[in-house]
């Protein structure tokens, strides 16, 4: 799950909309139009779910709920890394550049949703993600060994607060680590298009010549944009990658408003840096965490429960399931059998490790629904109750 | 019919029936994947297409030939979506794919029976305390006597009508019956709380007899006679279908019932033998499995509510081999040989119960 650290405020800038006929159309129509198809009354006729089914059996991309984006190129980066280059519905919205969207995708008949920046032009026809294949990721690998073009992903809207302001300042940074390339690479790609004529260092930090995403597209950027000085930093032939050699690479580092992201080891040392040398130019960035197996603590360790929409928070004691925790911390869930049969307490665990009380088994998985009378915090748990 | 004998088994044995049965379960809930969510999407389809083809048939057929089709596929598409898909989605069966579609909280099916009720009656009541007399609202439904422990009444000379009635209308009867009328009679609910329920049961009554009785009909214009008569008839072959499946899970002949005391300290383990029990099984194809919503597993649902039901074929002769290997009952015959055995006990309890000589 990407989170950014500068506050929402700072960075406000009008979400760039597509405005041509067709879009304006659809935006108009469908609001109204699924407002009634919600309707009890109306859905006890037809269900939205069967309308939905129905458009989509018409053409893969249409829907009234949800963005969907065709597959039109599969562009391969580097050995391990593709981008997929997407034409959205009408639903899409736009982006800012450094923005990410979900993706959804059903594997093995269970839905998982990941988080990937933007790597396109805002503004562009197509969007653009770029995938890293990971030995061990469940959908890194079905994006790279299954999907092909023309295929359909469900994505969301695009999402996110790591994104330049409309009034740009005069120097910028953009900073980025291996697979982090790609929110910075829409807002190297959106400052030609918005004409920038302020001056920018792109910095990147990667082993390998051969491990340079988008070593092609730079090139050509690095060509037409008089205002560019690309720097890559290879770590494999120039060594370990360190503030100061930052430093040394971008002597004026003071004075440019910076926008970075990459692994969260290499962020942490630049921000300590920045920090330390108390740098007066706002730094951003956008982490990138992929979904943790939260270490989870002994039977019976208090751990903390906050619900999601803030309005309580407590500490478990002892061993007993949420349900019964909940309820001596004074709250009143909707409950049922209290053993595991009737689903009544289901509900969404946003994050946070739980163990099944009937099978033993721990899961860390995000927004997974849960039974609490028969789920045992095994660490800090978010629910969604 | 009398209360269910304590087990013979020993403790030790109960707990190794238990650690059996989770394993059979496991077998299957550990390998659940793509085929289980297309065979459920699958029947959505069949049973929307049956809709859409009943309907058209009714709307705009000729002859009563059509419109005979014309019902028999309304009602085909009606028995799917109560049965197989929204029985066997509102019990969570389908909550691991994260569909919303297939949400058990949130899905709402085409009948009289709202929702919402529906998962407290059946999914909290019934399976929890499954033949649990005084507990287990789904035995004779309040309104039949099925055992010699129910206090023979007057009203019980009518038991044979009341279940015809009950059968005719069994949408009606299942969607009251979260209402609890008796308990509200006796001044254990409040009126506030009982007029909340029979609210939300009379909002969804409305609903479907708008959409069967009045929109329909009208849409249909100089055909308004025609469709409302096939949308009755339709929902008459569902209802006369459900109560038949349901009425053979539970109020055959050798299904145990049970004292609430008995079963204050159970185990996970008592806990399947009393569902094992509490429910019998109906032979047959897959297609009969289909259309009952594979209640004709009514055993291997009772033990694992949450597994996808089509999987309950594929579990029963291990949870058969485990019944011989404890000596327990697996209650199983043909839906003619299961119902006879009913129709025996609601006769019988007809009857007062004859005197003991002291």
């Amino acid at each position: 799950m990407p989170h950014t650290s500068p506050p929402a405020t700072q960075l406000q800038t009008p979400v760039a909309l597509r405005r041509d006929g067709i879009v304006r159309l659809a935006h108009g129509v469908n609001a109204p139009l699924v407002a009634a198809l919600r309707h009890p009354w109306v859905e006890s006729i037809v269900r939205l779910s069967a309308v939905e089914d129905a458009l989509a059996a018409l053409h893969p991309l249409l829907s009234l709920t949800q963005v969907r984006a065709r597959v039109v190129r599969v562009n391969d980066e580097t050995a391990s890394t593709k981008t997929f280059v997407l034409q959205p519905n009408a639903l899409w919205l736009g982006a800012q550049a450094g923005q990410y969207v979900r993706v959804q995708m059903e594997i093995a008949g269970r839905r998982v949703e990941r988080s990937y920046s933007l790597s396109s032009r805002p503004g562009s026809r197509h969007l653009a993600i770029t995938v890293k294949r990971q030995d061990q990721g469940l959908v890194s690998r079905h994006l790279h060994d299954k999907v092909k073009v023309g295929d359909v992903l469900t994505i969301s809207q695009a999402l996110g607060e790591f994104s330049m302001p409309v009034d740009l300042p005069g120097k910028i940074l953009l900073l980025s680590a291996g697979s982090g390339i790609t929110p910075v690479m829409a807002m190297l790609r959106d400052l030609q298009g918005r004409r920038y004529q302020g001056d920018v260092v792109f910095l990147h930090v990667c082993h390998m010549p051969d491990d340079l995403i988008f070593a092609r597209q730079l090139a050509a950027i690095a060509g037409e944009f008089a205002e560019l000085s690309l720097v890559v930093h290879y770590s494999t032939a120039e060594g370990r990658f360190s503030p100061e050699a930052l430093a040394l690479e971008v002597p004026d580092l003071a004075q440019r408003s910076t926008w970075m992201c990459g692994p969260i080891g290499f962020m942490d040392v630049v921000a300590a840096y920045w920090h330390a040398q108390g740098l007066a130019a706002p730094l951003f960035s956008e982490r990138f965490v992929a979904a943790p197996l939260l270490p989870s603590t002994a039977h019976g360790t208090p751990v903390q429960v906050s619900l999601l929409n803030g309005s309580a928070t407590f500490t478990t004691q002892g061993t007993e399931p949420l349900l019964v925790q909940a309820e001596r911390a004074g709250l009143s869930p909707k409950h049922g059998c209290r053993i595991g049969i009737c689903r009544s307490c289901q509900c969404v665990k946003t994050s946070g490790t739980v163990e099944n009380l009937q099978t033993g088994e721990l899961s860390s998985t995000p927004n997974e629904l849960i039974r609490l009378c028969v789920s045992m915090a095994r660490s800090d748990v978010v629910l969604a109750l | 019919m009398s209360f269910a004998k304590p087990t013979t088994l020993s403790r030790e044995q109960v707990a190794e029936f238990e650690r059996e049965v989770n394993a059979i379960r496991d077998g299957v809930m550990n390998h659940l994947g793509q085929a289980d969510v297309d065979h459920m999407r699958n029947m959505i389809h069949v049973s929307r297409a049956s809709e859409i083809g009943g309907r058209a048939l009714l709307h705009f057929g000729l002859g009563p030939l059509s419109w005979v089709a014309g019902v028999l596929a309304l009602a085909n598409a009606k028995i799917l979506d109560n049965m197989e898909i929204g029985h066997n989605v509102m019990h969570g069966q389908y909550d691991w794919t994260g569909d919303p579609a297939l949400n058990s909280q949130t899905f709402e099916w085409d009948i009289a029976c709202d929702g919402e009720q529906w998962r407290h009656s059946h999914n909290v009541t019934h399976h929890t305390y499954t033949n649990i007399l005084g507990k287990d609202r789904d035995l004779g439904y309040s309104l039949l006597r099925m055992t010699d422990e129910q206090k023979w009444k007057p009203r019980h000379w009518f038991q044979p009508l009341a279940n015809l009635m009950l059968a005719m209308g069994f949408q009606y009867g299942v969607g009251s019956h979260d209402l609890e009328i008796g308990r509200y009679k006796h001044g254990a609910m409040p009126k506030a709380e009982f007029k909340a329920r029979l609210d939300r049961f009379l909002t969804k009554v409305g609903k479907v007899w708008f959409k069967d009785y009045l929109l329909f009909p009208a849409l249909a214009l100089w055909s308004a006679p025609r469709v409302l008569a096939g949308n009755f008839c339709a929902n008459l072959i569902r209802n006369l279908w459900t109560y038949l499946i349901i009425f053979c899970g539970h109020f055959t002949e050798g299904v145990a019932i049970y004292r609430e005391e008995d079963t204050r300290k159970e185990t996970r383990g008592d806990w399947y033998i009393r569902q094992l029990s509490g429910s019998s099984n109906l032979t047959g194809g897959r297609l009969f499995h289909i259309m009952s919503g594979h209640l004709s597993h009514q055993i291997e649902h009772h033990l694992f509510p949450d597994m996808p039901a089509h999987r309950y074929p594929e579990v029963a002769p291990q949870i058969q081999a485990l019944c011989r290997k404890y000596g327990l009952f697996y209650n199983t015959g043909s839906l003619f040989r299961q119902y006879a055995t009913v129709m025996k006990r609601i006769l019988t309890y007809t009857l007062p119960p004859k005197r003991v000589p002291v």
